[in-house]
């Protein structure tokens, strides 16, 4: 439903957005993922015609955003729940928004309950609320129109662990009625439960995508394995010599090998185990993994990239 | 789900916005803050202010329509510009640009909504302001002068109206060049009361410059609109035009393609 087709956004030497191509499919989750700074938000911000692109093109269903009447009626966007006038009350920030989009006085009301805003709170002004109620208010903006796409920029910044599981239930139940969903996030784990599919990019272009278990199987051609014994050095000194890389991790062993193979070596060197466990797969170190070359800072606790790792 | 179809919109059943409902928005978006509506309440405050003033103060003789109307008008010129500042900047200011171009892509639009929304909330203020000093000019009559009811049609277009379109439209070209409330309004107030002393002074230093003054300075081009018979000449109206296109027209245009063209962020 959404084509990004080679997409590229420079401002001056500055390349925001680097040949990035991807599609988002109706009744499916897509999470963007990626740190601060790494192209997301541009990305959306083209989509919606409010940035050109310096090349490549974006269509919603065929149509670029421009070409589509009353965009709102089709395209739910969320950039930023902050963006708004702050001398107006949140009923008041709907019924504008009602009104541009042709819709009945009544669809504001249905769109507060439906995000849980009381009259008390819909009746405050905006400079009034927390960061949650924006984001509240800002999911209810983009699903006015109700629009058969969203396009939603961190929506799940500012909101509480409560807020968040609302937010995933509501996002799963519009893509299974056929909707399809983009939504950012530099989160991993606000993301990774929903999303059918993920794509990650960093520094502007995209360094891996698919579903959880097509970005785990591609990440680990090594698996890795976390283990403590009572004898540490005599197990790290039969791994090496099978040829496993070893390093030491917290009390233990950080070990690139499968929990079988680490179990089968510490049976022959006569070890005892106290521990044994598949480590590092998670999502959250792939992300990191696969990002940090473009992430501000240095990841702590994880020195030089793994040989053999996913060059990021 | 890797077909290759890409799935299409059904755009059959959302015509265009029209423009008439983006003009309504934009009217309500100029008063449904506390800013804007207190702004637009002060205006036509203080003309009613200042014309109470006058009608105590002036003597009987000088308490005529033709006397009040301008004075009315001066309040006006003064604060309605400020009314279309805040309406265009506060898109960029308040960052609620973002969600206005998202709804209506079509920037072109908003703009053209903006501006004709800005034109009918000044000939609301303006119908007023001309109410007011029909009243001030009966109650003149009531507390024992004689005024003159009569209206000099020049007074009413060129002194009133146009003086006061004019004073909008060049807000609204601050305001698209400027993107910015506080900003815009010193600029206009810069345009609208310094620049005038300056060119003043200027002319009275040196000959060469006041002749030139008029064709440059777009106040000074305006003055004929609004004193003695309120009717320019036909010099009058070249330099008016001249002047015009210096501080109006390139502005305007200039605003325009920045708006048009400008990243909301």
């Amino acid at each position: 439903m959404i084509t990004v087709d080679r997409l590229t956004k420079t401002y001056g030497a500055y390349t925001a957005v680097d040949d990035v191509s991807f599609a988002c499919q109706p009744g499916r989750v897509t999470g963007f993922l990626g740190p601060n700074g790494a192209g997301k938000t541009t990305t959306m911000r083209i989509m919606v015609g409010l940035s050109l692109p310096t090349r490549g093109n974006v269509t919603i269903g065929g149509l670029r955003y421009h070409d589509i009447p009353n965009p709102g009626r089709h395209v739910g966007t969320l950039l930023d729940a902050s963006a708004q006038h702050v001398g107006r009350s949140g009923r008041e920030i709907l019924a504008i928004a009602a009104q541009t989009m042709g819709l009945p006085k009544t669809r504001v009301d249905e769109m507060l309950a439906l995000v849980g805003l009381t009259d008390d709170e819909a009746g405050r002004r905006l400079r009034n609320y927390s960061l949650g109620m924006k984001q509240r208010l800002g999911i209810a903006h983009a699903l006015l129109g109700d629009p058969s796409v969203l396009i939603l920029d961190e929506p799940a910044n500012g909101l509480d662990p409560a807020g968040i599981r609302w937010m995933r239930g509501l996002l799963k139940g519009y893509a299974d009625r056929g909707g399809t969903v983009l939504l950012s996030s530099h989160l991993l784990h606000e993301v990774e439960q929903i999303a059918d599919e993920m794509i990650l990019i960093g520094r502007g272009k995209i360094v891996a995508r698919g579903d959880r278990e097509t970005l785990l199987a591609g990440a680990n051609g090594t698996p890795v394995t976390l283990v403590t014994s009572l004898d540490n050095t005599a197990l790290g000194a039969a791994l090496t010599h099978a040829g496993h890389g070893v390093e030491p991790a917290g009390p233990g062993l950080k070990v690139q090998a499968s929990p079988e193979q680490v179990g089968r070596a510490a049976l022959a060197a006569g070890v005892v185990l106290t521990d044994l466990r598949s480590g590092g797969a998670g999502l959250e170190d792939l992300f990191l993994e696969l990002t940090s070359a473009d992430a501000r800072e240095a990841v702590a606790g994880f020195g030089a990239p793994t040989p053999g790792g996913i060059p990021a | 789900m890797s077909s290759t179809a890409v799935p299409t919109l059904d755009i059959s059943g959302t015509p265009r916005t029209p423009l008439s409902r983006l003009v309504g928005v934009e009217l309500r978006k100029a008063i449904d803050t506390r800013a804007g509506f207190w702004f637009a309440t002060s205006i036509v405050g203080l003309v009613c202010a200042v014309l109470l003033i006058y009608t105590l103060a002036a003597p009987d003789g000088s308490k005529n329509l033709d006397d009040m109307l301008p004075i009315a008008g001066g309040v006006l010129g003064y604060f309605l510009p400020i009314l279309i500042i805040m309406l265009v900047t506060s898109e960029q200011s308040q960052r609620n640009g973002l969600v206005t171009f998202t709804l209506e892509p079509q920037r072109s639009r908003v703009v053209a909504a903006k501006f004709l929304a800005g034109i009918s909330l000044a000939a609301v203020v303006m119908v007023l302001a001309a109410l007011l000093a029909v009243v001030f000019t009966g109650i003149g009559a009531v507390t024992g002068g004689a005024p003159d009811w009569s209206v000099d049609g020049n007074l009413l277009f060129n002194g009133f109206v146009l003086a006061n379109l004019i004073g909008i439209f060049v807000g609204f070209a601050i305001a698209m060049l400027l993107m910015n409330t506080p900003a815009g309004i010193v600029v206009y107030f810069a345009y609208s009361l310094i620049l005038p002393i300056a060119a003043g002074i200027l002319s009275a230093l040196s000959s060469g410059f006041e002749k030139v003054a008029p064709w440059i300075e777009f106040n000074t081009a305006q003055a004929p609109l609004l004193t003695g018979d309120f009717q320019p000449s036909g010099e009058e109206w070249a330099q008016f035009a001249t002047a015009g296109f210096l501080w109006l027209v390139v502005p305007l245009v200039l605003g325009t393609l920045r708006l048009l063209r400008i990243e909301f962020k």
